[in-house]
């Protein structure tokens, strides 16, 4: 019966997300294991450039990656995408993480130098992950191009879960300037992403 | 503000950024179910969620995959197991085929030989039933540890009660035991089934500062919560304990008034 629901796929076809939470839901470990090979990266990625902690992001993605597997029934495919879903929930998790910890403090006291240390580069996936990719290097571009200020006003948003007073006080800047910031670095964010999708 | 006005402040929202009179009229908006802007609210959060993309990519640790896949296939492997066996058939069945075997295994020894082969493979069934079986009861092991440590910080000396009222009279109480080092433990029963793109959300309220992020929880399939989470702040400081009803993964801070709350003394 396990092994009418372990089906491989073809080769060179990668199951959609909706299709491997399905199976998740059915309690199949190798879709999971899958989910893992596709976000793996980019969910610990994410979670380490905000609690800049190996040990601790490696707690945080496995806690999330389990919440998964536990929580299946919680994600419906008709609601949207996974990727999402999977971001906002890791991202929660690790920003609960550095309020716990009292470092987003200590970090914007040290914030004069960017003190983030350079991760390994990591191998590009052998295969699968394309849109995901596709998106990364448009997203990526897209904060590369922005001044100064604004991608590091967003930067604060995102990655350290400040608010618009918060990231006004911490960067020295207007309220307005940097609310005028974040709403037009989001604003080219939807554009860019629009046009990956076309 | 009208929905053509909110719709500036999607992705502001989204990103978490909005703060004071903008993010309270956005979430009391949200919250009377205008379907237009829950939608766009939606797509904010996906074109926000794309910023994860930003983070510089790193090396996932060599050991990850295994404390993540370890107890997920624990997990799987135990759920093969469970489902309800028809234990009254198989009694029925097995003593008829061991008599018949038995038999045929005392009077020709060629007979029994051969079905040496069918008891092998049986060997095998068993030893597989076993394996799932032990993996059952390590998940059920699991699940009794939790059970203890619930236990234990409800009968605890040390621990303080407190009953978290609903704001809906209709739902069941909530109850929290607070202990300052075995942490907080949240019991209730008869809990309605929660919408599969929410959850609830434990937080503790400083007496200064804001709301601390303790939980995310969802009632099992019986309606039932028990679980236990660190206290990660001197008892002393909190204010109150409340719950929320938030989006699924949670929310860095309460996105809607408390649906459960209670005071400490």
């Amino acid at each position: 019966m396990l092994l009418a629901v372990v089906q491989p796929w073809p080769e060179g076809k990668q199951p959609a997300d909706g299709e491997l939470m399905e199976r998740v839901l059915r309690r199949d470990a190798s879709a999971l294991e899958t989910l893992y090979d596709r976000y793996g990266r980019p969910v610990y990625s994410l979670v380490l450039r905000i609690a800049q902690q190996p040990a601790s992001a490696e707690e945080i993605v496995q806690d999330v990656f389990l919440q998964l597997w536990k929580s299946a029934d919680r994600f419906q495919a008709s609601r949207g995408a996974l990727a999402p879903w999977l971001f906002t929930m890791a991202r929660n998790r690790a920003l609960d993480f550095l309020r716990l910890k009292g470092e987003k403090q200590r970090r914007r006291e040290d914030s004069q130098e960017d003190d983030f240390p350079e991760p390994a580069i990591a191998r590009p996936d052998a295969e699968g992950a394309i849109d995901l990719s596709r998106r990364a290097e448009k997203v990526r571009a897209l904060m590369s191009s922005l001044p100064d200020g604004q991608r590091k006003a967003i930067e604060l948003a995102y990655f350290e879960g400040m608010s618009h007073s918060e990231i006004a006080a911490s960067m020295g800047e207007p309220l307005g300037t940097v609310k005028s910031w974040i709403r037009g670095g989001l604003l080219r964010l939807r554009e860019s992403l629009k046009e990956a999708r076309s | 503000m009208e929905c053509e006005q909110l719709a500036a402040f999607y992705e502001e929202y989204a990103l978490g950024v909005l703060e004071g009179e903008e993010r309270a009229e956005m979430e009391a908006h949200l919250a009377r179910g205008c379907e237009r802007c829950t939608a766009g609210a939606t797509e904010a959060r996906r074109v926000v969620s794309n910023l994860a993309l930003a983070a510089p990519e790193a090396q996932l640790p060599s050991g990850l995959r295994g404390k993540i896949m370890e107890p997920v296939r624990l997990s799987a492997a135990a759920r093969a197991g469970a489902p309800p066996v028809n234990t009254a058939a198989k009694r029925e069945v097995f003593p008829a085929w061991a008599w018949i075997a038995a038999a045929a295994l005392a009077l020709i020894t060629g007979y029994a030989i051969r079905q040496m082969g069918n008891q092998n493979s049986q060997l095998a069934a068993l030893q597989k039933q076993m394996k799932l079986a032990i993996a059952q009861n390590v998940a059920l092991q699991n699940q009794l540890d939790e059970s203890r440590m619930v236990a234990s910080v409800m009968l605890s000396p040390d621990s303080t009660a407190l009953k978290l009222m609903p704001k809906d009279k209709n739902m069941p109480m909530v109850h929290a035991y607070l202990h300052p080092h075995m942490g907080v433990a949240i019991t209730a029963d008869q809990m309605p089934a929660m919408p599969s793109a929410r959850t609830l959300q434990l937080w503790f309220m400083p007496k200064q500062g804001a709301p601390m992020s303790v939980a995310i929880f969802h009632p099992d399939a019986n309606g039932v919560i028990a679980l236990v989470a660190p206290v990660k702040m001197p008892v002393a400081e909190i204010a109150a304990l409340a719950v929320t009803e938030e989006p699924a993964g949670g929310s860095p801070q309460p996105t809607s008034a408390p649906a459960w709350m209670a005071a400490m003394n």
